[in-house]
């Protein structure tokens, strides 16, 4: 019998603990080492030094932050009045509180969850103190940059404006995210119990509300800087819902009492355009957003479903919205016949369709990097074609004064009154499509849970043993571009009536991309990602009116950095965040609690 | 029979720019199987630096263009390489083992940001004045003033001074580049690592340092490419970079991607097909860009690997 090889060092050798820090790739620069040096110091102290981080912070957000008012000239307002937290007398309404009164709940929050013991809460606790340090560093420091406002001391003349409160906020947040960094990013497992009808239906309903309450207000802050904070607190409190395990919560609520959720989901869809007070602007913009989403669920089955990466897919929306204008009646029509609108529907899709079938069928073949540059010239080409052929498109000029639809006797322009509410004039169009969205949601997740659907999977994971399984990849293939390519032409006969003309700038590549990041920032194979992915590229740029000369830039930083970060997006589904983190080792980030959560 | 010569002059001389632009796109390719998205930008970038050069030239260096133009070569030459070696660094690197699709689209927003910076940050005014914060926003006039004016006429054929420069340096700078390739030690690594990037390893070369190599002798060609672009064009503009990039990458492909010869081949076939089709089929000029991606598609249906034949590592 061999003598064991002994593990041990040699005499006198001394000791050292190799951490797996040292090793690691990513900080042997001196940033990484500094990083590691400081986690190291942090690490033995990181819940105390946590707790006093957050406790600084909420006691600085009761604190003033301003040492005096500064008075916008343009709204005339005082802006540190945005500074006080509702329960300051000031007549100002907790929406006008700002973001004193998130960082005080995300740093009670921390508190709660710390103290609270055990260290299953880590990974919620992390993204309060993330959100926390980014709001209140933003509002306090950022300095603004030509027509964009700036924080605190931006607007206040320096950092001279900033009062104790906030210097005390400013600490506690860093001392807090410092500390925080060094916990272990770690989750409770959720074991969900069966729960009663009655209790399903109060969270799903509570979920619901909580949503369309978030919309409607987020919509409703006119302010940019407010909203951003409002923002940032939105999404610190969903990140540390979801580390809690709410979102396993919700969906198992949701799996049990389907019916109920989606019913629930379309009456939160239904009642929005009720809140807006017979404003249409937000109903209008809702309305692209709905338009935006079903196209862009078409592209998630192609790129999310099949891991076909389409870079010309707005190739297929335009064809459909030309031939919405083409055969819509209108003057500048170059085909003067008028369909009806569903036949015209059917059309544009068909069309769509075959278009896709064509471009398809000899180049899916190939590969998929050659796939994303024929798709890209295929988008390149239908631009130059409708700007160059004119007898049939008319040209740059487009096709203008495209008709209101005209169904069922409403015209879709005008507003309608319902339950004695009236609702101004994007509303109709708002509902149908909210209908198509269905529909394509429907075709979407029936795909997904479907022969095809397993088949693509099999085909994105790895082709040759797909193959090998017997799977036609190219018949498999074909079919998820083609059916991607019929649900944007339908969306794109509805855009053309909703935007009433059309023209090549509204199809050119710059859509194509933004299709394709909603697709893979919303998070790819999941409904609930491109509506989010749609809704989010789609308002932001409204909300914050102050970056449009930045959009584009900030629009390709974050795809950059969310690849970097996130690659499967913000809602992935499972499947597909498994295979973006492939190489990584397994997340040790589960905490089993004996006996329940 | 003039017109179908001269037009085959025109496409030589566009196509000795396509085919630098599609060693670079060849070269990453080969080695990472990526598009680089962002190759184009740095093609644009790099006409940008030489503008700047030129705008701090003294007259009297301006005044002589064999000087002048070498330096804005030169400019340009570190301009692009910076730039791609911070891209790659940035956004290629930390995604080397990341599924196909994260750097594709990495790279696809460096373009944006690329085209962005420039077009929101660029200093020197359309007046030629220093202005911080104008940025590029529309095209700039891109010319050497003591430029001979002037063209070499042989039989019935004539091609601008500029025209013969560019076809001149182009092919020295690809065949100076093959014969790296082929010959130096570097040049072998860089093969070997094309061919199979785990036994190059192996075999103690830090693949890192290639990679570093290639994309930045693929952004100095580019930024030869941008110069010469610029001049030919007269003007330089942040979307100069974007329909370039795309020709460029559909000769490497015409040409067998990841092959070198096959980048310069396809560039020339393809700047010649461009000309002739312009020029021989009715209406052609307005679709002249749709041509490179019909023929794109023409090479694809019939023959995928492209003339040459592609080289291309299995990506595990």
């Amino acid at each position: 019998m061999s003598t064991p090889i002994d593990p041990t060092p040699a005499a006198g050798a001394a000791a050292e603990p190799v951490t797996p820090e040292v090793l690691d790739e990513d900080r042997r620069g001196i940033v990484g080492r500094a990083a590691a040096r400081v986690d190291e110091l942090v690490r033995p102290i990181a819940r105390p030094l946590a707790l006093a981080g957050a406790g600084l912070l909420a006691l600085g957000s009761l604190a003033p932050w301003a040492q005096f008012r500064v008075v916008d000239p343009v709204s005339g307002e005082a802006y540190p009045g945005k500074q006080s937290l509702g329960t300051i007398p000031n007549g100002l309404s907790p929406l006008e509180s700002g973001h004193r009164l998130y960082t005080l709940v995300l740093a009670v929050g921390v508190l709660a969850l710390l103290l609270r013991g055990g260290k299953g809460r880590f990974g919620a606790v992390r993204a309060a103190a993330t959100g926390a340090f980014v709001i209140t560093w933003f509002n306090l420091f950022w300095p603004g940059y030509q027509d964009i406002p700036g924080g605190l001391a931006g607007q206040g003349g320096g950092l001279g404006a900033i009062a104790w409160g906030g210097w005390l906020a400013a600490v506690g947040s860093l001392v807090l995210l410092v500390a925080v960094r060094t916990l272990p990013p770690v989750r409770p497992a959720i074991r969900p119990r069966v729960l009663p009808f009655w209790a399903d239906a109060l969270l799903l309903v509570g979920s619901f509300a909580l949503l369309l309450g978030g919309v409607v207000i987020s919509l409703a802050i006119e302010e940019a800087l407010l909203f951003l904070s409002f923002f940032g607190f939105v999404m610190s409190a969903a990140a540390v819902a979801s580390r809690l395990g709410a979102g396993h919560v919700i969906n198992a609520a949701a799996d049990r009492r389907k019916w109920f959720a989606l019913a629930g989901l379309a009456l939160t869809a239904i009642v929005f355009p009720f809140t807006q007070g017979g404003e249409s602007y937000w109903i209008r913009v809702m309305a692209s957003v709905l338009v935006f989403a079903a196209v862009v669920l078409g592209l998630n089955i192609v790129i999310g479903l099949a891991g076909l990466l389409d870079l010309g897919y707005v190739a297929f929306f335009g064809i459909g919205a030309y031939v919405g204008a083409l055969f819509s009646g209108a003057a500048a029509s170059a085909i003067g016949i008028t369909l009806p609108f569903p036949v015209v529907l059917v059309m544009g899709a068909v069309i769509a369709g075959t278009f896709g079938v064509l471009l398809g069928a000899p180049t899916l073949r190939l590969r998929g990097d050659y796939l994303a540059i024929v798709t890209l010239g295929f988008g390149e080409i239908f631009t130059k074609v409708v700007n160059n052929w004119d007898g049939l498109t008319n040209g740059p000029n487009g096709i203008p004064g495209i008709p209101q639809l005209n169904l069922l006797g409403q015209n879709f322009g005008d507003g309608f009154t319902i339950f004695g509410q009236q609702l101004p004039s994007f509303a109709t169009y708002y509902f149908l499509e909210l209908v198509v969205l269905a529909v394509f949601m429907v075709i979407f997740a029936n795909l997904n849970h479907s022969r095809i659907g397993r088949a693509w999977v099999a085909i994105r994971e790895d082709e040759v043993v797909a193959q090998a399984m017997g799977i036609n990849t190219t018949r498999f293939k074909l079919m998820a571009f083609a059916i991607g390519a019929t649900l944007a032409g339908a969306a794109g006969v509805v855009n053309a009536h909703l935007s009433t003309q059309v023209s090549p700038d509204s199809y050119v590549f710059n859509i194509s991309i933004l299709l394709v990041a909603a697709v893979v920032l919303g998070g790819m194979g999941t409904i609930a990602g491109s509506v989010l992915g749609s809704a989010l590229l789609i308002v932001l740029p409204e909300k914050l009116r102050f970056f449009s000369d930045y959009r584009i830039l900030i629009f390709g930083l974050a795809l950059v950095l969310f690849m970097r970060f996130r690659p499967e997006g913000m809602i992935p589904s499972r499947r597909r965040r498994q295979e973006f983190h492939e190489s990584e080792e397994p997340e040790e980030n589960v905490v089993v609690h004996a006996g329940g959560v | 029979m003039t017109t179908l010569l001269q037009q085959l002059a025109n496409g030589l001389v566009l196509g000795a720019l396509y085919g630098l632009v599609a060693l670079g796109y060849t070269m990453v390719y080969g080695i990472l199987q990526l598009i680089n998205f962002a190759h184009g930008e740095v093609v644009m970038v790099g006409a940008f630096g030489a503008l700047t050069a030129w705008y701090f030239m003294p007259a009297g260096l301006l005044g002589s263009w064999p000087v002048a133009l070498a330096i804005g070569i030169l400019v340009a030459m570190v301009t692009s390489v910076v730039v791609a070696l911070t891209v790659e660094r940035l956004a290629y690197r930390p995604l080397r083992h990341a599924p196909r699709l994260a750097p594709l689209i990495s790279a696809i927003g460096m373009s944006f940001v690329l085209q962005e910076i420039v077009r929101i940050f660029y200093p020197i005014n359309s007046d030629g004045e220093l202005e911080p914060g104008v940025g590029a926003k529309s095209a700039r006039a891109f010319r050497l003033d003591s430029f001979p004016e002037g063209q070499v006429t042989v039989g019935s054929v004539s091609v601008s001074y500029l025209g013969v420069i560019i076809v001149v340096v182009s092919v020295a700078l690809m065949a100076g580049l093959q014969t790296f390739v082929l010959r130096s030690r570097t040049g072998r690594a860089m093969r070997a690592t094309a061919q199979d990037p785990d036994t190059t390893r192996l075999m103690g070369i830090d693949t890192d340092r290639v990679v570093v190599i290639t994309f930045a002798l693929g952004a100095a060609l580019a930024g030869v490419a941008g110069v010469f672009y610029g001049l030919y064009s007269g003007g330089v503009a942040t979307d100069m970079g974007f329909l370039l990039g795309l020709k460029a990458f559909t000769a490497a492909v015409l040409g067998g991607i990841g092959n070198l010869s096959g980048a310069v081949l396809g560039g020339f076939v393809l700047g010649i097909v461009e000309a002739l089709a312009t020029q021989f089929i009715p209406g052609g000029s307005a679709y002249k860009d749709a041509f490179a991606f019909a023929v794109l598609i023409l090479v694809l249906l019939f023959r995928p690997t492209g003339l040459l034949g592609e080289k291309v590592s299995t990506r595990a």
